[in-house]
């Protein structure tokens, strides 16, 4: 990893971001620290100055120069801890235990200056000090100082640690950055291994899971868990694709060959021509159709039930029972409904009367002559209004229950059958719209010789209070 | 009858022109909701069919100036492929009825039709008549000649919508709108089984057939 690049990964810089606001804040704590010793020194040496001045000056006061001058002599002898300088009236010195006078001390104020040493060693060295100057009664001048050089070194000497240890901080500091970088950096790099590999169409790879139970484990099981879904929808678009394709191939090819035919029965001065047209034309409305539900069960899927009605569930159903029961009775099917009365739903009557239809149709067309169609409509104990349509035909295996349910599905012994393959499909789409589900199950079981047969329930949420 | 078209497709137009002149109306075609506003103040037409989406005013605006302007010209509304919502709209501006593109002529004829024929019937009638075939809609018996045939309630307002509209084609998705007021697809011809349980009541028996299939577009009752 280059250090650019490492630049924009955030953990890199909330590291970054951290030393910077350690660091700013030991600066603070330094500079406070050397200021407060600095000042509080500088306060100790003027106050030990202040005193030996007051004794100096009384000396002078009480026993004059010359006693002065003495206790001066005897005090750089003992080699004390201050400084002196005694000028004359006519500003010539008289006594003085710094080598190097400098210049302009004579204001009466604190003056800070630098002393010239020699060390141990024989090194010169400049040690800061600081004095006051006091004009006797005489016209002398007595400068009192004091060298605070061991401050200055000590002051020097935390510092340079001060310094020294926030190196080391951020040394430590840009490490750990580095080394939590890495790590975040690492476990990042498999989902976005997963994410580089899904912009690239793969939609077969996921994300790997640490088991650590962190929150990138449970990044990476949300994203394994969309891609499951985005597969599997994806799948379904590609069947549904497939199997327009593949639905609308046929009519239209046997429109084109109907057309051409006409073509030429025309060409030929037949009148037959007219008839392949109507046939062409049925062709054409069937086309449209399927193209209409497809749209229709798209709509339902991506926006909901349109317009939806505080409506009669047990009415729907019984009109849907007098519609039908003909058409069963034409085919020898004892066709029978049982509806509760008052059952109040929610919803878009049009979609929901085509969706009993598709199921009513449903169960007439596979029934056999001789069999039975039964629509119920009740309240369920769980409060939910279910439709159910139940018939005595060939059913639909468990294993295949979920897969008729799909767009274009068509189990293979009902391919003789009129029809889309969209029927269920529409009825589940509908269902979902109206936040319900349609539930698969067995028929009443062998009837008269067939069976098992099939129950087909629409269940959906009751309205809610009457407003 | 005389027909105001209103579609801004001019080659769907062209074939609404000529499908109608062909079945015997006066036809006038307006390019789009603004010239059909206009055509429509010049008065005297029996049915106004506009489509929904055009340029300048739409066929709602234009269904609805029209109603707000007193108009009550049957309107049959026009729209793409169908959703709900467009149906429910197309009413609400004040149409009469709606059919989606795209339609088989003999339903939109037959529409048209119907929609002019209701505006002739006004007032109240009693009694309905066709050929010898009687319906009281008091009593809610129906008698061909002098033999009582017996009606299940749906039968019974099947047959008095036919007779209605007597000598006039109407169609499967007609007769479920109208008789039986739901607006889908039945998948299998429902209505043709109950057509044929009526015309087993009132034709069986007697030497002339009065409700007749209409091959491509439905069923018509012959007096």
């Amino acid at each position: 990893m280059r250090l650019p690049s490492l630049l924009r990964r955030t953990p890199f810089r909330l590291t970054l971001l951290f030393l910077a606001l350690f660091v700013a804040a030991a600066g603070a704590i330094l500079a406070y620290v050397y200021f407060a010793s600095a000042s509080e020194a500088q306060g100790r040496a003027q106050a030990e100055v202040e005193a030996e001045r007051a004794a100096l000056t009384a000396v002078y006061r009480t026993r004059g120069l010359d006693a002065l001058n003495q206790a001066l002599v005897e005090r750089a002898i003992r080699a004390g801890p201050y400084l002196y300088v005694l000028k004359g009236s006519d500003g010539k010195i008289i006594t003085a235990n710094i080598s190097d006078v400098p210049e302009g001390i004579d204001t009466g104020d604190w003056e800070p200056f630098r002393l010239t040493d020699t060390d141990a060693d024989g090194r010169v060295r400049r040690r800061q000090s600081i004095g006051i100057d006091t004009r006797l009664a005489g016209g002398e001048h007595l400068f009192v100082g004091a060298d605070i050089g061991d401050v200055e070194d000590y002051l020097a000497r935390l510092t340079q640690a001060l310094w020294g240890a926030m190196g080391l901080v951020i040394l430590l500091g840009l490490a750990g950055g580095l080394y939590i970088s890495r790590r975040v950096e690492s476990a990042m790099a498999g989902l976005n291994r997963v994410v580089s590999a899904v912009q690239e169409g793969d939609l077969k790879v996921r994300a790997p899971i640490r088991h650590s139970g962190d929150e990138l484990d449970e990044l990476s099981q949300g994203l394994n868990l969309m891609l499951d879904r985005l597969e599997a929808s994806m799948a379904s678009i590609r069947h549904a694709g497939d199997a327009i394709a593949h639905d609308l191939r046929s009519p239209l090819t046997r429109m084109r060959a109907k057309l051409e035919v006409a073509l030429i029965d025309a060409e030929a001065g037949q009148i037959d021509g007219v008839d392949a047209l109507g046939v062409a034309l049925d062709e054409a409305d069937h086309l449209l159709k399927t193209f209409n539900t497809v749209l229709a069960i798209a709509r339902l899927q991506s926006g909901g039930a349109p317009d939806p009605q505080r409506m009669d569930a047990a009415a729907l159903a019984a009109d849907m029972a007098e519609l039908y029961e003909p058409a069963a009775e034409d085919k020898d099917i004892d066709f029978s409904a049982e509806i509760e009365t008052g059952l109040m739903i929610e919803g878009n009557q049009p979609f929901l009367a085509q969706a009993l239809a598709n199921l009513i149709d449903n169960a007439i067309k596979y029934t056999p002559s001789g069999g039975a169609v039964k629509l119920r409509a009740r309240r369920r104990s769980s409060g939910e209004i279910e439709y159910s349509v139940t018939d005595t035909g060939p059913g639909v295996p468990e294993e295949d229950r979920e897969r008729v349910v799909q767009r274009f599905v068509r189990l293979d012994n009902s391919r003789t059958e009129p029809g889309s393959g969209l029927g269920l499909s529409l009825v589940t789409a509908v269902a979902e719209a109206h936040g319900g589900r349609v539930v698969l199950d067995e028929g009443p079981g062998a009837y008269e010789g067939y069976g098992p047969g099939l129950r087909v329930a629409l269940v959906l949420p009751p309205a809610t209070a009457s407003t | 009858m005389r027909i105001l078209v209103v579609e801004d497709d001019a080659e769907a137009a062209t074939a609404m022109v000529r499908g109608l002149t062909e079945a015997g109306h006066e036809v006038t075609h307006a390019v789009d909701g603004a010239f059909g506003l206009l055509e429509s103040q010049k008065g005297g037409y029996d049915v106004y069919v506009v489509d929904r989406m055009m340029p300048r005013l739409d066929g709602v605006g234009m269904v609805e100036t029209v109603r707000k302007g007193g108009d009550q010209t049957p309107v049959l509304f026009l729209s793409a492929l169908g959703e709900v919502e467009d149906r429910v709209t197309g009413l609400k501006a004040g149409a009469d009825d709606y059919l989606v593109k795209p339609y088989a002529f003999a339903e939109l004829i037959a529409r048209v039709e119907a929609l002019a024929r209701r505006r002739e019937t006004g007032g109240v009638q009693t009694v309905l008549k066709v050929g010898d075939l009687e319906m009281n809609l008091i009593a809610r018996t129906v008698h061909r000649g002098t033999t009582e045939i017996d009606l299940q309630p749906r039968e019974f307002q099947l047959l008095e919508f036919l007779m209605r509209h007597a000598g006039q084609s109407v169609t499967r998705t007609m007769l479920l709108e109208k008789v039986w007021e739901y607006h889908f697809d039945p998948q299998t011809n429902v209505i043709d089984v109950h057509i044929s349980r009526l015309r087993s009541k009132i034709d069986k028996g007697f030497e002339r057939a009065m409700l007749q299939t209409v091959r491509g577009a439905g069923y018509r009752l012959e007096a």
